[in-house]
């Protein structure tokens, strides 16, 4: 018991210090804050106060909940899987394996930095919505359960997935390359940029089988009034559904990640790092 | 003295091709081991295996009392790795790695002394990114026995080092050893190294310990002649033996007293180490 809470401890120290490390890499830092709560500015002040069509809601309200919904998913799917493909091309992983208690302690870490900058973030995004207006927090006790709940459970599923993605990725480089593309896809099917109605039936299925359609609905139930509801699915926030499918993606996310994760840190090893750096020196 | 390593008849083969062909090895506690071999030998897959890093295909291992592959983490805090050339953490503080890097152990060493042994006192606010290859190199074996280690593995330890840095490094790994009774295994190709550093050499060749012993004991098995020469009739002679001693008595005997420009030279350790490896090859 003792050494479980003693590698949880160096675990957060170890996230926190990476986490500082991030966000003194200005290049690093720059290239994150700009894409996410840069065009979230940029969009709130072109067109958040406008009112969205037919409502008396306002855009910004409408795109703080897609743009947090994003963020989450991004920071915990593509971001973790970045690191974790860089920390297994760079020995960090394995440095970690040749010290004892090391992979827990890694694993927790990296959580750690991760919900550190999707917490930054997102407290950006709030902050900044706030201070422009163009933002109000929601007023009822249950919208802000709702939220107690909805953001922790989504962040587990899209973290452990992303770790579980990292872990099989052959290099950093690849994981931008293979998760670009789909998650930009599913930014624009899943209803937190364009509502749903917009999307022909198979595509609205096929945004309801992915984390972030409902990471997006749970929280545009938090920021939107229910006049909103005509452009959600079926008409309802669908709360309970919102928790068995993230709640589903979650547990299949974490036990996904602790196979593949396991599997990954079995394999590593100092020639198999010799090989790697290798390749990547030939592809440069 | 008790047994750090154990290896009998150790065998590693990556689909068909068999890199390790029974390896065995015993190393005793406080020792300095050398894995001498020409590169492709096996000296790396052999160390990952005794580390822990991979599963062999057959023999026995056991390494400070225990199976690598069954290794838990209180076996793991006993050692100490240092692999070849690594590149991570590179945008830690050095102090900062090497204080957190002690904290998963119970009893670390002082950073901060350990930073003033290794030379690193004045990169200690430094990027570990921006250090050069030798101050990289000592800042990985500060990490290597942080955890004050019984028994420490070095990969390749001085590959790109100028003499200076290697010179350095010999004399921090000689201290260690000393000092702190560490067992020491290391890796290398280069023979002056392993014959400066290590108590004993094992030489791996074609898959197996060709030979393991100190200089004079390589020396011997590898019985590269001996060279007498001398002068006679005004020109120079030389003759190729294994017993050296006698043929100087045989030319007393015939010189009736003693020989001109006698001259006994025996093989350099390198002379009968690249006479071994060429009879392998």
């Amino acid at each position: 018991m003792k050494t479980v809470r003693k590698m949880m401890g160096i675990g957060v120290r170890r996230g926190w210090a990476e986490f500082v490390h991030l966000v003194k890499d200005r290049k690093e830092q720059a290239g994150q804050l700009l894409g996410t709560v840069g065009v979230f500015v940029l969009l709130l002040l072109w067109i958040g106060d406008e009112p969205v069509k037919g409502t008396d809601v306002s855009s910004g309200t409408l795109m703080t909940a897609g743009f947090l919904a994003f963020t989450i998913t991004s920071g915990g799917l593509l971001s973790l899987a970045m690191m974790i493909a860089a920390d297994r091309e760079d020995g960090t992983m394995l440095r970690l394996r040749a010290t004892a208690g090391g992979i827990p302690v890694y694993l927790i870490g990296r959580g750690v930095t991760v919900l550190c900058q999707i917490v930054l973030q997102c407290g950006l995004m709030l902050g900044i919505g706030l201070a422009l207006g163009s933002v109000t927090f929601p007023s009822s006790p249950a919208d802000w359960l709702t939220l107690a709940w909805v953001v922790p459970l989504g962040t587990l599923a899209v973290v452990s997935l992303g770790a579980a993605i990292g872990s099989v990725l052959p290099s950093p480089k690849t994981a931008a390359v293979i998760m670009g593309l789909p998650m930009m896809g599913a930014m624009l099917i899943s209803g937190v940029m364009l509502p749903m109605s917009y999307m022909p039936e198979p595509v609205q299925w096929i945004a309801q089988a992915l984390p972030l359609y409902w990471q997006g609905l749970g929280l545009r139930s938090v920021f939107l009034p229910d006049s909103m509801l005509a452009a959600e699915i079926g008409g309802a926030w669908r709360l309970p559904e919102t928790a068995a499918v993230l709640g589903a993606w979650a547990v299949a996310g974490l036990l996904l990640a602790a196979w593949l994760l396991r599997r990954a840190t079995r394999r590593e090893s100092g020639s198999r790092l010799a090989e790697r750096r290798l390749a990547a020196q030939a592809a440069n | 003295m008790s047994t750090a390593i154990s290896v009998r008849g150790l065998r590693m083969a990556y689909g068909r091709a068999e890199v390790l062909k029974g390896v065995d090895l015993d190393i005793r506690e406080g020792e300095i081991v050398a894995l001498l071999g020409p590169n492709g030998a096996g000296k790396t897959t052999t160390i990952e295996i005794l580390e822990g890093f991979r599963n062999r295909s057959g023999g026995e291992v056991s390494v400070l009392g225990t199976d690598p592959q069954r290794g838990g983490d209180a076996w793991r805090a006993r050692l100490g790795v240092v692999l070849q050339a690594w590149q991570d953490h590179k945008r830690w503080g050095v102090r900062e790695l090497l204080a957190h890097m002690g904290s998963y152990y119970d009893n670390p060493r002082d950073p901060d002394e350990l930073l003033a042994a290794l030379g690193l006192t004045g990169q200690a606010s430094q990027q570990v990114g921006l250090l050069s290859g030798g101050q990289r190199r000592r800042l990985d074996v500060a990490i290597g026995i942080v955890g004050r280690p019984e028994l420490l593995f070095l990969d390749e330890p001085t590959t790109g080092f100028d003499p200076e840095a290697r010179r350095e490094f010999h004399r921090l790994v000689e201290r260690l050893a000393t000092e702190d009774g560490m067992t020491i295994l290391l890796t290398t190709h280069d023979l002056a190294e392993a014959e400066r550093l290590a108590g004993r050499i094992a030489i791996l060749l074609g898959g197996k310990i060709a030979v393991c012993g100190d200089a004079e004991d390589l020396a011997r098995a590898v019985q590269a002649p001996s060279r007498v020469g001398w002068i006679e009739d005004g020109e120079r002679r030389t003759r190729a033996t294994d017993d050296p001693s006698g043929v100087v008595w045989e030319l007393q005997a015939r010189f009736g007293g003693p020989v001109p420009g006698l001259e006994v030279r025996r093989p350099t350790l390198e002379e009968s180490y690249l006479d071994l490896v060429g009879r392998a090859a």
